[in-house]
């Protein structure tokens, strides 16, 4: 008795730890983005939503009785999951604390991803986590094969084959699997997907992907007016707002935008080095890397990340206006344009960036690979290869989820933002009047 | 205007300052950084003007580098060490050294920089988190066999049977050199032992798919007759010292300086 009441008290007082410890990271990592300068306005709602779910830790805003779906990736069509009635989380994690926690679960190899979901479903104590009806995993790496099987010991999963190519076959199999994700949603929130309501799920999402089209228009345009901190800030957010509530948000930033344009306001009048950021997923609070650049006076021109622009930039196109029509545009979506490394062959990766480079006036490009992410790891010769014929430089920063590599990291990104400095017209010194 | 330029290299152990003017490099000093980082770097300044008849009005522009370049007040800016290291070769390499890798050893990391062809920096590797195959780790290890860090180079020359160290941490490698102490091996043996197994680690950390370039190697570790020896031997190919190795950094913040000023 004795014994089991202290068992007790210890894991409370672990679950505490945790939880000050997790919510510290996520507050200080919000701050550290608040005070960086020339966020536009309407930025509140994002900042809000990062701080309900990880300084709060609170569930994500659904209806009562709504159901949550967890997802990770961008090839779960969010579309489907609002056609159930249901509202999609997507849990993809960037969590310090929980990375640590999960590093004692998951192999020594394994992303740091991978790690921290391990982490948060071994505590228990995330509430987007524990709220999720059934969680949909798209097997696009072996650690996200693993952790489903991991994570199918406490909570409802469905694991989506990924296939390596698309081909027509590929796209018919992956049809099928969306039927049967229907039909498992259909089972969890007790909803039927009719035409009507899939319907429905394609508005509230095309209308957060033609705010952000509008906000990405925005963004191209030079001398700057907006930061990509603020911009990540905002793409992360859309894993834990409902679409439509996320695309009112993002609005109200466009439309900020616009004033600006209006009033002749920047960011700054500075020429920052203008930096396209790719590689894995920058997943808050481990936006690390972003601040950097921008600290170290960079600017994130670019992002071709999948918790980034990509997450939301491919609109799914119907057409063939039945149900099966439909439910074939998020297929198509899901794996035709997308450049993730999954892919046997990803020539569109090197596609997309080159236009990213070319619409973004990029000159330099920072290569983000999470320790153990051997899928853009690989990826990373090649493009270095062919940024190179484009006289484009390129650096791999390999990180994982600790600060420990914060300093190693900075002097890394400033020399390549001098490197790009150099390339320019340098400063002419003013005249001083010298005495030691 | 002055068209004299200096270059600060606040690196963790030494205070480096090069003085450059009409494109080539006229004087360079040195002094233990201290705990006064700011006050040795006026001070260095000072002397590199008065020592060379200059007074400070000479001095177009003042870069600093290294760990402390943020606080040096007397740089009118900073640059990072990569960049400045990059620069410091166009002065420092001989003729014939094609662009390019660079093997930097510092008092407390070390660093490989890839150059293109016209000296650019296109990538770079470093490890900082660590003291092996760093200068701290030459001048404990030089401690224990008791000699000084001048003479390691020299002495490890002549060894006939280098020993195996094969700690990578620094703190278990003094632990195998003390105990190999105690085995009586030759101090010389040991002192080449430790020369291979820093090149080995720093190597470690090298793109050997780089083709028709040449390795230069700079930083105060380049000093080291030894250490330079190992590299040769470990790599089998030639590696080139630059011209005052230890002020390279210093040197290439003074060039950039002069771009600036």
């Amino acid at each position: 008795m004795t014994e089991s009441i202290k068992h007790e008290n210890l894991k409370q007082r672990q679950d505490k730890r945790f939880i000050n410890k997790e919510t510290q990271t996520a507050a200080k990592y919000l701050r550290r983005m608040k005070e960086l300068s020339g966020a536009p306005e309407g930025m509140e709602p994002f900042y809000d939503t990062l701080e309900r779910i990880y300084v709060d830790m609170e569930y994500i805003e659904k209806k009562p009785g709504q159901k949550t779906i967890g997802t990770y990736c961008v090839m779960t069509p969010p579309e489907l999951i609002y056609a159930s009635g249901a509202v999609p989380v997507k849990l993809c994690s960037g969590n310090y604390t929980a990375f640590s926690v999960g590093e004692n679960i998951a192999p020594r190899d394994a992303c740091p991803l991978v790690k921290a979901v391990a982490g948060f479903k071994q505590t228990g104590l995330m509430p987007i986590y524990e709220d999720c009806s059934i969680m949909v995993i798209p097997i696009t790496c072996d650690c996200k094969k693993k952790i489903a099987g991991m994570l199918s010991d406490s909570c409802d999963i469905m694991t989506m084959h990924i296939p390596a190519s698309r081909n027509d076959d590929d796209i018919d199999e992956y049809i099928r699997q969306l039927y049967d994700l229907m039909e498992r949603l259909e089972n969890v929130t007790g909803n039927r997907i009719t035409y009507e309501s899939l319907s429905n799920g394609f508005r509230k999402v095309g209308y957060a992907q033609y705010e952000l089209s509008e906000f990405i228009r925005l963004k191209k345009q030079l001398p700057y007016l907006i930061r990509g901190s603020h911009a990540m800030a905002i793409l992360n957010s859309s894993s834990y707002m409902p679409a439509d509530v996320w695309g009112r948000a993002l609005h109200r930033v466009n439309a900020a935008l616009k004033k600006r344009i209006a009033e002749k306001k920047t960011v700054t009048s500075k020429k920052l080095p203008r930096i396209l950021l790719t590689g894995s997923p920058i997943v808050f609070p481990n936006i690390k890397i972003p601040l950097l650049i921008e600290e170290m006076g960079g600017i994130v021109a670019g992002d071709e990340t999948c918790m980034g622009e990509r997450g939301l930039w491919d609109p799914a196109v119907i057409t063939n206006d039945s149900f099966d029509g439909m439910i074939r545009a998020l297929a198509n979506r899901a794996l035709r344009p997308c450049p993730c490394p999954t892919f046997a062959d990803n020539s569109q990766r090197i596609y997309r960036l080159k236009q990213l480079i070319k619409e973004n006036q990029i000159q330099g490009v920072i290569y983000h690979v999470l320790r153990g992410c051997l899928v853009y790891d690989h990826e990373y010769k090649r493009i270095e290869e062919e940024l190179g014929k484009l006289g484009i430089p390129v650096i791999r920063l390999e990180s994982d989820y600790n600060e420990e590599d914060i300093e190693q990291l900075r002097i890394r990104i400033e020399a390549f933002i001098e490197l790009i400095k150099l390339k320019q017209a340098p400063e002419k010194a003013v005249a001083v009047r010298r005495s030691f | 205007m002055g068209k004299y330029y200096i270059g600060l290299d606040g690196g963790s152990t030494y205070l480096k300052a090069a003085l450059i003017g009409k494109g080539k490099v006229i004087d360079t000093m040195v002094r233990s950084t201290g705990i006064d980082n700011n006050g040795t770097a006026r001070k260095i300044a000072a002397e590199l003007c008065s020592r060379n008849s200059l007074s400070p009005s000479d001095i177009g522009y003042i870069m600093a580098t290294g760990y402390s370049r943020k606080i040096l007040e007397v740089a009118d800016d900073d640059i990072s060490e990569i960049t400045a290291h990059a620069y410091g070769v166009r002065m420092t390499a001989p003729k014939e050294y094609r662009p390019g890798m660079i093997i930097d050893i510092g008092g407390q990391d070390s660093k490989i920089i890839y150059l293109d062809q016209s000296y650019g920096v296109k990538n770079f590797s470093m490890n900082d988190k660590c003291a092996a195959g760093t200068g701290k780790f030459m001048e404990v290890i030089a401690q224990i066999l008791e000699t000084t860090i001048d003479n390691v180079g020299p002495l490890s020359l002549k060894a006939t049977n280098p020993c195996d160290i094969n700690s990578t941490c620094v703190v278990f490698a003094q632990s195998e050199v003390i105990s190999l102490v105690a085995r009586k091996y030759d101090r010389c043996d040991i002192l080449a032992g430790m020369h291979q197994s820093m090149a080995k680690r720093i190597i470690k950390m090298m793109k050997k798919t780089e083709k028709g370039v040449d390795i230069l190697m700079t930083g105060g570790g380049a000093l080291n007759t030894g250490l330079h020896h190992a590299f040769e031997e470990e790599l089998m190919r030639d590696v080139y010292v630059a011209q005052y190795p230890q002020f390279n950094g210093a040197i290439g913040a003074a060039l950039i300086a002069s771009e600036r000023g």
